[in-house]
């Protein structure tokens, strides 16, 4: 009965209406990242202008600037923040999950299971329990508007990512390639660093680049805890929103080349997508 | 297996892990702390203004749950995470479907759905705020061009809620469908053949095959999106925070809030509790059925 219409006609009508749900506001902002303002506040909406590389010149070059800073402009200030937040928080990340999720998926430490298990669970509470005092603290302490106030209150968001990704990825390690470096007198460290870790790389690039992904989209750590010369380019882009949707054509632009990173990642680094999204939980 | 590792652990002393171990560990440390301070100023009268606060026991819990706007903020931040979960489960599942078809075009199709789950999500809700606009936005234009009337969008109260829940479905819908594929080719080849031989029909063999199979991946998309939906706050600030009035103010604008605008640290501590125990709870009780579920199915 319902064989009337072909079944891959269904199928790629499918994949049309759900392209272009997709595609559509990717698209659309872009298009308005190149027009003038005249064209952007055109009603109807114009499909047909000259584009113009306006907003981005001004959004890099610094027309945007309040005049807060000398040199740079406010955009490409935030955007360097969020280098240097993000860079420090994975490596910082990688440095210390690493071993950490060898040991977890290696040795028999007393409390292992809840151990990892309260990691776990730094991905499901709510960030708010933990930055909120930590503004509080931070105040106190002089780590507030901080960059490594920032990368570190930065690990709870990387450090549990990277120790269950490479905890699910050690734990295909075959033992018994492991067991015969051990005999041959290899220590732990040695079996580690010159056995496991070659073998775990690819999990090591997807913990690092999911980890970056999500330390670079996060907006409130910094909102909370970044002052003005801190502040990473997720709450950056609200200030280009900030003389209420006048900057139309600027908040298109700094969008676009804040979402560069993630849409590079994803084109290199798809594979790997869900086992890092769903912190190994599946592969 | 287990008494060769015993042997092993006879033979190598722990003490190596437990060097690897203890960076990970201060950083756990490190995250308790602030937790539990912040625990103790839900028990005060802490103003960011006034370093002396008074405890005060359980009088702010007192207090939120007697306010009347707070008890709407519960309802609306627990109903919402119900919204995403009963919108994109659905929806991800047929996305699932779409892929799971041998078609020239999946690998293209693949590509373009990852795309906004990589972007940041407060730009994606300024975009979509944008195009949402109920007087300029294109969507508008859009409906109003093939006859249908505008949409308020977030721009009403009755709209608003649901207008965050599209955007985040534009967020999330890669990552619950590239899950539910994984469940979708984690059922065993030879059960969906024999009921193809048995003369099942697609409808049939989706309801009595393939989802009672991918019992683990449903129960692991539910834990991720119901708890992500519970702590929203990336994509509400930018649209609509909060507004308009109360519509969108789920609990952690509300306690973000109360701190940037009211500094009054001891509340929103109390509310962020209260969402962390509700938090708590259903990760914990998701978490658990997910486990049986994939005992159940062996698939995982």
């Amino acid at each position: 009965m319902a064989q009337r219409i072909p079944r891959i006609l269904v199928i790629l009508f499918g994949y049309l209406v759900f392209s272009v749900f997709i595609l559509f506001p990717l698209l659309w902002i872009f298009l308005m990242s190149i027009k003038d303002f005249k064209d952007i506040i055109a009603y109807p909406p114009v499909f047909t202008f000259t584009p113009t590389f306006d907003n981005y010149r001004a959004i890099i070059f610094g027309e945007g600037s309040t005049g807060l800073t000398t040199g740079i402009s406010d955009y490409m200030k935030f955007l360097r923040n969020s280098v240097i937040i993000s860079v420090g928080s994975v490596t910082i990340s990688a440095l210390i999950g690493t071993p950490a999720a060898y040991a977890l998926s290696r040795s028999n430490i007393r409390g292992r299971d809840t151990i990892s298990f309260t990691f776990l669970s730094f991905r499901f509470a709510p960030e708010l329990a933990v930055i909120l005092p930590l503004y509080a603290i931070y105040k106190k302490i002089g780590l507030y508007n901080t960059y490594h106030g920032l990368i570190l209150a930065n690990q709870l968001i990387t450090l549990p990512l990277t120790i269950w990704i490479l905890m699910s990825f050690f734990k295909e390690v075959p033992m018994e390639i492991e067991e015969a470096a051990r005999v041959d007198g290899a220590s732990v460290w040695q079996t580690f660093f010159h056995v496991a870790l070659p073998i775990i790389r690819p999990g090591i690039a997807s913990a690092l680049i999911i980890s970056f992904i999500y330390s670079w989209n996060n907006l409130i750590f910094g909102m909370v805890l970044g002052g003005a010369a801190t502040q990473p380019v997720t709450v950056g882009i609200l200030q280009t929103m900030n003389f209420d949707q006048i900057k139309w054509g600027w908040m298109a632009a700094a969008a676009m080349i804040s979402a560069v990173p993630g849409m590079i990642i994803a084109l290199y680094f798809q594979r790997h997508l869900v086992r890092g999204l769903t912190m190994g939980a599946l592969k | 297996m287990e008494s060769q590792q015993k042997n092993k652990h006879k033979l190598n002393s722990e003490t190596p892990y437990y060097w690897m171990f203890l960076p990970a560990l201060l950083s756990i440390i490190g995250v308790m702390v602030p937790f539990y301070y912040g625990v103790y100023t839900s028990l005060t009268n802490n103003k960011l203004y006034n370093p002396v606060a008074k405890f005060v026991w359980f009088q702010n819990y007192i207090d939120l749950f007697s306010d009347k706007d707070f008890l709407v903020s519960l309802v609306l931040t627990v109903g919402y995470a119900f919204m995403i979960v009963a919108i994109q489960i659905p929806l991800g599942l047929l996305v699932a479907q779409l892929l799971d078809q041998t078609t020239p075009f999946r690998e293209i199709f693949r590509s373009i759905l990852v795309m906004p789950m990589l972007i940041p999500p407060i730009v994606a809700g300024l975009m979509w705020k944008t195009m949402m606009n109920p007087a300029s936005g294109i969507y508008n234009w859009l409906l109003n061009s093939v006859g249908l009337p505008s949409f308020t969008w977030l721009a009403d109260i009755k709209t608003a809620l649901f207008s965050v829940a599209v955007i985040d479905t534009w967020i999330s819908i890669p990552f619950v469908a590239l899950i539910l594929l994984a469940g979708l080719q984690s059922v065993p080849v030879e059960i969906l053949e024999a009921a193809r031989v048995d003369g099942a029909n697609s409808w049939q063999i989706f309801r009595k095959i393939q989802v009672p199979n991918i019992g683990p991946y449903l129960m692991l998309v539910l834990l991720f999106r119901f708890s992500d939906a519970l702590k929203a706050y990336d994509l509400i600030y930018p649209t609509t925070r909060g507004g308009p009035i109360n519509a969108t103010r789920v609990m952690n604008v509300s306690a973000y809030e109360e701190v940037f605008k009211w500094s009054s640290m001891g509340t929103a501590m109390a509310i962020i509790f209260v969402l962390w125990l509700i938090s708590y709870f259903v990760s914990t009780f998701l978490a658990r059925k997910w486990q049986q579920a994939a005992n159940d199915v062996k698939g995982m």
